[in-house]
């Protein structure tokens, strides 16, 4: 039971007063920022990112991994308590969210939510600690070409599997890709695209656009909307929480489905909201009384919830592991990882043992401190709804300005926000995907020297990248990933020769 | 009552204190790291800053600023754009020489102020445990290899890239150098066999040296290290010979040393250097220097510039001869 | 039931009229856009030309990956043109509205001023004046109300960042009298 030992001793590292109380600190701030409109996860991370950058990685992860749990919790608050989704993944929330709160069961339905989202985090977080102790056995196979064979993979399944338009992903990946190069090349030691510049000799950084592509924009998008809103109050009383939970046993198949549903498209970058969607569609496909969905039913809002949480949580390990976000926080999570100096892949779990179970161990007591934090303050947080956008647009103005200067100390860095939320917005408008243009400047430069790190010791040879079964596996994955349209259509049509009947 | 005492005793004392010290920082000062975390550089701020903190040292707290962007050249453009402030300190290391040539960063250490040099650190050649376990036959093996052995180190026509370079002329075997972000990474990469061997730093490599999983074949010096305890089961530092010992005759060190930006007046340099001496003075200094196999020196005012424009010179002369000054 | 259900409701007073006419069309905007990353993508590619672009023996140089992305990029981008050309749809499809544009604006222009303001007033000054303008101005609530959540806003947020988590953000004249 080497996991079991490892993950004890992670719990040695956090129970010190001073985590407990980063802890706290950032399930507040994570609930605050998951309720407040024109916020929401991603945003609210990348914002508060620079408050752990003068501590110990480990207190910074645990504090921002507890910010990341707040957010989903308030994430659900807004859904239920006003039918305004935080975030895309608690679409499915709202379903039978809402009408439960307009029928007085308010109090049931948030319940409902955060015992979901704790029970579906709970079952990714089994699954990572299990798993994890395999990953460090299995890491020291990756050299540069395996490296570069996963990040292609990355890449392929945008463009392959996006439902946006081809050429639409194209200009979001490349435009990233392009923007990652700016700076010193790190393989020739050479200077690119700085055009004598000294602001952009540092490179744009990641985190920058993130504030400015999704908090400024979204500030703007927000602004364009009619911002008048009706819902409901409530508080949670114990005996609520208690008859809510006395009935969880009714629904455990449910629960079971959305975790194994959640866990699996978190693992593969499917992300989230496809798990939610999915989570919510099945329980309501094996219902024996589908009708009764969509009008209020409890069972739709755990559905949704333990899948979108467990895989909001299994996003973690391929992030972690492979230094691969699996979805928009863990992609942020990791820019944080780079800037304490940690590398995201699979020697991390070899070089930085304290923080991988440090980080493992604060999923565990994040998510029961974060249910019992929840549950008591939701009035409170309710209640932000009712303070005026124009009193919260700027303070939000103004938190991301900090975010985005703190990262690198630079005046140019505001004006390069300022820049990115203009660019989001139009982006957003006319259909551009931004999640595409951040994932390429998040691994882009990554990429790049994985790949000529790879030629250097090849001699110039693609041949390394089908040189042994790891790495020409992955490689062959992400060319047929990268032309998937094309090759389910050729199946289609010889499915359809073979057997003319189906259409 | 008793704290009244004491508050009178405190205040005496900063009284009589304030016109010993004709200059004292106002403001928190920024310790600039021109690395990413976790590397030598991040390492030696993280204690100094202790250092300074547990033996109250500087009333001002101390922050550290990582600006390892465009290879550590964040760092010097921040330090050179800061002219005047004497909140800023830099631990710079060759990249001071070496940056401005391959890079042509418009940078020149002259524009800063020069406050001490405080250790020199050494490089070590390693390969990994199942490799050839003496350098003859490690330069054996790679004259006889087919393919170029991968040597690993951190960035592009840099220290690391030009003792390649040099190991190449001496011996002729010839090696393809692979520039990682950071020397963690290239120990990594070794331990993992995605390269035959690195130069790294010993404190880079100190963790899988203890852990039996790479040889150190010889130091780049001209004498072996002093610290004599043992670091693996069987080796000290004093154990590794050099490379001239082993008929490989290369030697480097590099310094690290501090920096103010330009223009600040004697009193603030002063200050630094007084501040300086006394943190290389603690038990916590002394201990971290053993640990990282660091060379003690001292160098301030005017035998650091000489120091300076000498250990320039025989840098600009390596980066010369390599081939990576830009035109 | 064992709650306290009460309803909470927000109005939005100066919301965009529904019925505003369009500025303009997604269409228009989809080309200008396309028009703007064509000529990036030539203004890169030329510094990366000039950088280096063949692939030599150890593989290729610094400017061949960022030379061929320009290649995509503006390729896609082109593309992006005529496919907007041919497509009738976008081109009813409103890209904004009269009253949403000057809503987003004022928005934009405040945030604009602010991020001026910044290099010569420090950040936490800005962010006062950011905050009680705004909530005055676009918000139209009452100036004391306005400027005493401004200050405590201000306030806590350099209590967080510059005092409890030594975030050093940049400072103005103002801070410079207190001795920040």
């Amino acid at each position: 039971m080497e996991a079991f030992g490892l993950l004890l001793h992670g719990f040695g590292v956090l129970l010190t007063g001073k985590t407990l109380l980063l802890m706290m600190v950032g399930l507040v701030l994570g609930i605050f920022v998951g309720v407040l409109p024109g916020l929401g996860g991603p945003n609210g991370v990348a914002i508060l990112l620079p408050l752990t950058f003068t501590m110990d990685p480990t207190s910074a992860i645990v504090m921002l991994s507890c910010i990341y749990w707040g957010a989903l919790f308030g994430g659900a608050i807004t859904s239920i308590l006003f039918n305004i989704p935080g975030e895309a993944w608690s679409v499915a929330t709202t379903f039978d969210g809402y009408p439960m709160a307009q029928q007085g069961q308010a109090a049931q339905a948030l319940t409902a939510a955060f015992t979901s989202s704790f029970i579906g985090s709970l079952c990714a977080v089994l699954l990572i600690t299990f798993l994890a102790p395999m990953i460090s056995s299995f890491a020291l196979r990756f050299g540069p070409p395996e490296f570069f064979a996963v990040y292609l993979l990355t890449f392929c399944s945008f463009v392959g599997l996006g439902r946006e338009a081809k050429h639409k992903t194209i200009i979001s990946m490349a435009l990233g890709l392009l923007l990652t190069g700016i700076g010193m090349d790190t393989i020739s030691g050479q200077l690119r695209m700085t055009f004598g510049s000294t602001d952009l000799l540092r490179g744009i950084n990641f985190l920058v656009a993130v504030i400015g592509l999704f908090g400024i924009s979204e500030i703007l998008l927000t602004m364009e909307e009619r911002l008048a809103l009706r819902g409901h109050a409530a508080s949670i009383s114990m005996r609520v929480v208690l008859g809510v939970w006395k009935d969880l046993p009714k629904y455990w198949v449910t629960l079971v489905r959305s975790s194994f549903i959640g866990c699996w498209l978190g693992i593969t970058p499917g992300g989230a909201i496809a798990a939610s969607f999915m989570g919510y569609n099945l329980a309501k496909r094996f219902s024996k009384d589908p009708d009764s969905f969509g009008k209020g039913r409890i069972e739709g809002v755990f559905a949704p919830e333990t899948a979108a949480h467990a895989s909001g949580t299994a996003a973690l390990l391929p992030m972690l592991a492979l230094g691969i976000p699996g979805s928009g926080t863990a992609a942020i999570l990791l820019g944080g990882l780079m800037v304490w100096g940690l590398n995201p892949g699979p020697l991390l779990f070899v070089e930085h043992k304290d923080f991988v179970w440090g980080l493992i161990a604060s999923m565990y007591l994040g998510n029961i401190v974060g249910l019992v934090l929840v549950l008591s303050t939701v009035p409170i947080f309710a209640s932000i709804l009712r303070v005026p956008f124009a009193a919260i647009a700027p303070m939000i103005v103004v938190s991301c300005a900090i975010g985005a200067y703190a990262i690198q100390n630079a005046m140019f860095d505001i004006w390069l926000m300022l820049l990115f939320g203009v660019v989001g917005y139009v982006f957003k408008k006319i259909g551009i995907p931004l999640a595409p243009f951040t994932l390429a400047l998040v691994l882009g430069s990554r990429a790049e020297d994985a790949f000529r790190q790879s030629m250097i010791g090849s001699g110039g040879s693609m041949g390394v990248f089908w040189s042994n079964g790891l790495v020409g596996s992955i490689t062959t994955l992400a060319i047929a990933l990268l032309f998937w349209p094309l090759i389910d259509k050729a199946f289609g049509n010889v499915r359809r020769l073979w057997n003319p009947a189906v259409t | 009552m008793r704290n009244l005492i004491t508050a009178a005793g405190a205040a005496a004392l900063l009284l009589t204190a304030v016109p010993a010290k004709a200059w004292e920082p106002t403001k928190p000062v920024e310790i600039v790291v021109a690395a990413g975390a976790g590397g030598a550089s991040d390492q030696m701020a993280r204690m100094i800053q202790a250092a300074i903190q547990k033996h109250n040292l500087m009333k001002q707290p101390m922050v550290v600023s990582l600006k390892g962007g465009a290879s550590g050249a964040e760092a010097l453009i921040y330090m050179k754009s800061s002219q005047g402030d004497p909140n800023k300190v830099l631990i710079a290391y060759s990249l001071i020489y070496m940056l401005p040539l391959s890079a042509k960063i418009p940078f020149n250490w002259r524009e800063l102020t020069p406050v001490s040099v405080i250790a020199m650190d050494q490089f070590v050649l390693w390969d990994n445990a199942s490799g050839p376990k003496t350098v003859k036959d490690f330069i054996a093996a790679a004259k006889a290899s087919s393919v170029p052995f991968k040597m690993g180190g951190t960035g592009s026509k840099r220290e690391d890239n030009v003792l390649t370079v040099f190991m190449e002329k001496k011996t002729g075997a010839k090696f393809a150098y692979l520039p990682y972000k950071s020397g963690g990474e290239a120990a990594t990469q070794l331990v993992g066999k995605h390269t035959e061997s690195n130069v790294n730093n010993p404190s880079e490599n100190l963790e899988v040296w203890r852990a039996g999983q790479v040889n150190a074949l010889c130091v780049f010096d001209s004498e072996r290290i002093d610290y004599k305890t043992k670091v693996t089961a069987t080796q000290s530092w004093n154990d590794v010979p050099t490379c001239k010992e082993e008929g490989l005759d290369v030697q480097y060190l590099m310094l690290r040393a501090m920096f103010l930006p330009g223009k600040v007046t004697p009193e603030q340099t002063a200050f630094y250097v007084d501040l300086f001496k006394k943190v290389s003075q603690t038990p916590e200094y002394k201990e971290y220097m053993e640990k990282q196999a660091l060379k003690p020196v001292w160098f301030e005012g005017k035998d650091m510039v000489e120091f300076l424009e000498q250990d320039d010179k025989l840098n600009t002369q390596l980066m010369t001869e390599a081939g990576f000054v830009a035109k | 039931m064992s709650l306290t259900d009460t309803e909470i409701s927000v109005d939005d007073p100066t919301a965009p009229e529904a019925d505003s006419p369009a500025v303009t069309n997604n269409r228009s905007v989809e080309i200008v856009v396309s028009l703007l990353l064509v000529g990036l993508a030539a203004l890169l590619g030329y510094d990366n030309w000039r950088t280096g672009i063949s692939w030599d023996s150890t593989g290729p140089q610094a400017g061949y990956f960022p030379f061929y992305l320009c290649v995509i990029l503006g390729g896609a981008s082109l593309y992006g043109i005529v496919a907007a050309l041919r497509d009738r749809t976008t081109a009813t499809e409103t890209f904004v509205t009269r009253a949403q544009l000057r809503r987003v604006l004022q928005v934009f222009v405040p945030t604009l001023l602010f991020c001026l303001a910044m290099q010569f007033l420090g950040l936490y000054v800005a962010s006062f004046l950011l905050t009680a303008g705004f909530m005055r101005i676009i918000g139209r609530i009452a100036w004391w109300k306005s400027l005493l959540t401004a200050f405590i806003f201000t306030a806590a947020m350099f209590v967080t960042f510059d005092i409890a988590f030594d975030v050093i953000m940049p400072k103005g004249p103002l801070e410079a009298a207190f001795g920040y």
